[in-house]
């Protein structure tokens, strides 16, 4: 749900408003086979009594709080009609009362055919509820029939509302199919619709306030929610014949009901600003306190004054109101949703004036009624939108969340990567600082202790042995069994040895091989190469009497030659199956077997000495 | 006469090695030591022409007292004797300053030969170290961004001919017969060469210094 689906937004926007527009301006069309009265003859006292009490004429309506201030009834109405004529046989004649407050008997040429309740102290609130009263044929005479109405009402100055102080609109006689359905639309505007509009209020505003009471961050929630119960509360007044605390006296109710209006400020205000996520300490204390001190005024100054005091107070809150809600609208002016706030405002607000102002008039006209209804129907509007609004940022919460968790994953999985990788570099830097350790180990120790065999023994075995063993140490140290040897490097240092020592010997030495080898040797097969070499030079140096010597070689198929090759007088062939003194031809052969190569030694007596090694590259590497 | 510093810890190698350079430079007064302190205080104390260095030894590395040589008295030679052969081992000792190194456990008449070459002015240098050096002096031939601050010391065309050479293991000697120059000559190029692989180690020294904010 990333917005409002376009239709739903039509619907909300324009359908809905207009659908009830339609439903209230339904009974506006008038009938004439009805008859309308104007006039009556009114008087505090009831006709046929022994006292004769002076009946004046007065013009309906009849509104007490302009023609007679002050007055609480009860007060007997009288009015004389014809029969009408040529109504059909199965319909009934009926008088409908548009508008009566509070309570009223009926009677019909001195028959009681109506009451609408209770007629004494508290009074049934009626002044919303239109009045259908039959009238029985069997009552009616052909001639002039009469109809007495005893109204109670109260004085407006105890009343919070001119709107329920006491009155008396036209009558209308007429079929009774024809007034009943005026009756049902009528009571479907004044009384259904309210009652509807009120159990909606309490549904969603306790909804908002539980989400805004649980969700502290979103406290115009509760606001709202505490205004639209609140609203509910006093729509009630609409519908509620019999206020449950009607008991305490009529007073009581009005005195609850102007306080509420106190509430209701306080609730609206702080939506307004929480809205536009404001908060103001002066706001938060001040308006309970003048809930307070509303409840309080309207004590001190009593039910007599309640009116008077109840429209100031309706003024000084309006204005609190109006005040939030243009700073509202200044602060979110920017925001996507102002314009739509400012209409919802604006209409709240036109439909306070006019009923505001209807209270002045004392005119019921149809837009009043409407009035009643579209400030409901707004806070309606507004609640959907914020449940829209909530529901929204909870989605992308939602979304943020997953993101966010998918984030975490991602960067849980990097983490671990490089945790992996420190600590293989790790394990590399302690096997390299342990092979180290081990290596200055073994030198100061092994190392000292061989070198001092190498240099003390008289055996020159013995000390070519410690030699070779400290050698092979050094190889396993180092590690450099694993690094293979370029070739090109590894022919460099056999020529520097080779040839110097030959230099060295006085023998001319001459040395043949390709240059810039790529290929490579694994340590093992050059440290054994070197000795062999080391060996058949120290031969050639010692034993042979050469004055020459060629060094040559090369690469066929993957092997490694070497061709060492001198002018002397060659080995005796006992020497060399037997004996090998000093030679080392033995030793020369089996570490080229140890590589997988052979060691080919030509000689014989004058015809100098030829050793031929090969090695192979691969396996050679592979061995080590 | 030649005066001679003598630091080795193991007493059997030294007897071996003092009794080897009595018979090469006979009637030379020797001073031995087996301590990196105390050889530094014998260069602070006494004059040498030839000081003969082991690497590790029980109180540190010989390459310290290398490097206290060349700053004390520039003129004398130091010559590294080891049982290591690795690089990482000679390099660093190489770039305080060594005009050589030998390995301990050749033949007695090896030693002797190269320690001779040594006294004559021509100093030992190995392919491999011929190989090390020409990677060292080639990487820093590479733009860097400090370069303006590096003092310019990179090899001739004939220095790096003549350690190309020793890399494929052709001898000195055959060196100047190649290139047609005396074997002093080539043994002067080797000698240029530690030379200006200590001037660098140096400046790079200095450099790194720099940067950690020791000089200002």
């Amino acid at each position: 749900m990333q917005s409002t689906p376009a239709h739903f937004r039509f619907f909300f926007r324009f359908l809905l408003p207009a659908f009830l527009l339609c439903l209230a301006l339904w009974p506006a069309a008038g009938r004439a086979d009805t008859l309308e009265i104007h006039w009556a003859t009114a008087s505090p006292i009831a006709p046929g009594g022994t006292a004769a009490a002076p009946a004046t004429p007065v013009r309906l309506p009849d509104e007490w709080a302009n023609s007679r201030p002050g007055f609480g009834g009860p007060l007997w109405y009288r009015v004389q009609f014809q029969p009408l004529g040529e109504l059909d046989s199965d319909d009934l004649t009926a008088l409908f009362i548009e508008r009566v407050c509070s309570s009223l008997d009926v009677y019909l040429n001195g028959q009681l055919v109506h009451s609408s309740g209770r007629m004494t102290e508290p009074l049934v609130n009626n002044c919303n509820h239109p009045q259908l009263v039959v009238l029985p044929s069997a009552l009616m005479r052909t001639g002039s029939n009469t109809i007495d109405i005893k109204l109670a009402g109260y004085p407006l100055a105890e009343i919070g509302s001119r709107l329920r102080a006491g009155a008396l609109s036209t009558l209308l006689i007429g079929p009774q199919s024809t007034l009943a359905l005026r009756h049902a639309r009528l009571t479907a505007l004044q009384v259904s619709a309210p009652q509807a509009v009120s159990a909606t209020l309490v549904l969603m505003g306790g909804f908002m306030f539980v989400l805004g009471f649980i969700n502290r961050r979103e406290s115009q929630l509760a606001y709202f929610g505490a205004l639209s119960v609140g609203w509910a509360i006093i729509d009630a007044r609409l519908w509620l014949r019999n206020v449950p605390v009607l008991h305490l006296g009529h007073s009581a109710a009005e005195f609850l009901l102007c306080a509420m209006l106190g509430f209701i400020t306080w609730a609206a205000v702080q939506f307004l600003l929480r809205y536009a996520q404001v908060r103001h300490r002066l706001v938060d204390v001040g308006l309970p306190l003048q809930c307070a001190l509303l409840a309080l005024s309207l004590l001190l100054a009593g039910p007599s004054h309640l009116n008077t005091l109840a429209n100031a107070w309706y003024l000084v809150l309006a204005l609190e109101v109006a005040a939030a809600s243009a700073w509202h609208l200044h602060h979110q002016r920017h925001t996507r949703s102002a314009w739509w706030m400012a209409v919802m405002l604006g209409t709240a607000m036109l439909a306070g004036a006019i009923e505001f102002g209807s209270q002045w008039t004392g005119a019921r006209p149809l837009v009043a009624h409407l009035a009643q209804l579209v400030v409901p129907v707004i806070f309606v509007l507004v609640g959907l939108r914020l449940v829209q609004q909530h529901g929204r940022a909870l989605y992308h919460a939602e979304q943020g969340k997953a993101q966010l968790e998918l984030r975490v994953r991602e960067a849980t999985a990097e983490i671990e990567r490089n945790f992996r990788q420190l600590a293989e570099l790790r394990v590399e830097q302690v096997t390299e600082r342990e092979r180290k350790r081990i290596a200055a180990d073994l030198h100061d120790d092994l190392g000292a202790k061989l070198l001092t065999i190498v240099h003390t023994s008289d055996s020159e075995r013995i000390s070519t042995l410690a030699r070779e063993a400290l050698e092979e140490m050094r190889l396993s140290v180092r590690g450099l069994t694993g690094k293979p040897v370029r070739l090109a490097d590894a022919l460099g240092d056999w020529r520097a040895e080779v040839v110097s020592r030959l230099a060295q010997a006085g023998i001319e030495g001459d040395w043949e091989a390709p240059e810039d080898l790529p290929q490579t040797l694994s340590a093992r097969a050059y440290v054994q190469t070197t000795r062999i070499l080391r060996e058949a030079t120290s031969n050639i140096i010692k034993h042979s009497g050469a004055d020459h010597c060629s060094v040559t070689a090369g690469l066929t198929d993957g092997d490694f030659h070497l061709v060492v090759q001198d002018n002397g007088h060659g080995i005796a062939a006992e020497v060399d199956g037997r004996l090998d003194r000093g030679h080392g031809l033995a030793s020369m052969k089996n570490r080229a077997k140890q590589l997988q190569g052979q060691c080919l030694v030509e000689s014989g007596p004058g015809y100098g000495t030829v050793i031929r090694l090969t090695v192979p590259l691969n396996r050679a590497i592979e061995g080590a | 006469m030649k005066t001679i510093l003598l630091l080795e810890d193991l007493p059997e190698i030294r007897v071996w090695l003092r009794k080897l350079v009595l018979e090469v430079f006979p009637g030379s007064t020797i001073s031995e030591s087996a301590r990196v302190h105390d050889a530094i205080e014998l260069v602070s104390a006494v004059k040498f022409d030839l000081a003969l260095i082991d690497l590790g030894l029980p109180d540190g590395s010989g390459v310290d007292v290398v490097t206290k040589l060349r700053d004390l008295q520039p003129d004398a030679q130091s010559v590294v004797v080891t049982i290591h052969d690795d690089d990482e081992h000679l390099f660093p000792a190489l770039q305080a300053g060594a005009f050589g190194y030998i390995l301990k456990e050749q033949a007695r008449e090896l030693i002797t030969e190269q320690l001779q070459r040594i006294s004559q002015g021509e100093p030992p240098l190995s392919p491999s170290i011929a190989r090390r050096v020409m990677a060292y002096f080639s990487a820093k031939a590479k733009p860097q961004p400090t370069a303006n601050a590096m003092p310019n010391v990179s090899l001739t065309d004939r220095e790096s001919e003549v350690l190309l050479r020793v890399a494929k293991g052709y001898t000195l000697p055959e060196i100047g017969v190649q290139l047609g120059l005396s074997r002093h000559t080539i043994a002067d190029y080797v000698k240029q060469i530690y030379r200006k692989l200590n001037v660098s180690s140096r400046a790079e020294a200095a450099l790194e210094a720099q940067r950690l904010g020791l000089f200002r």
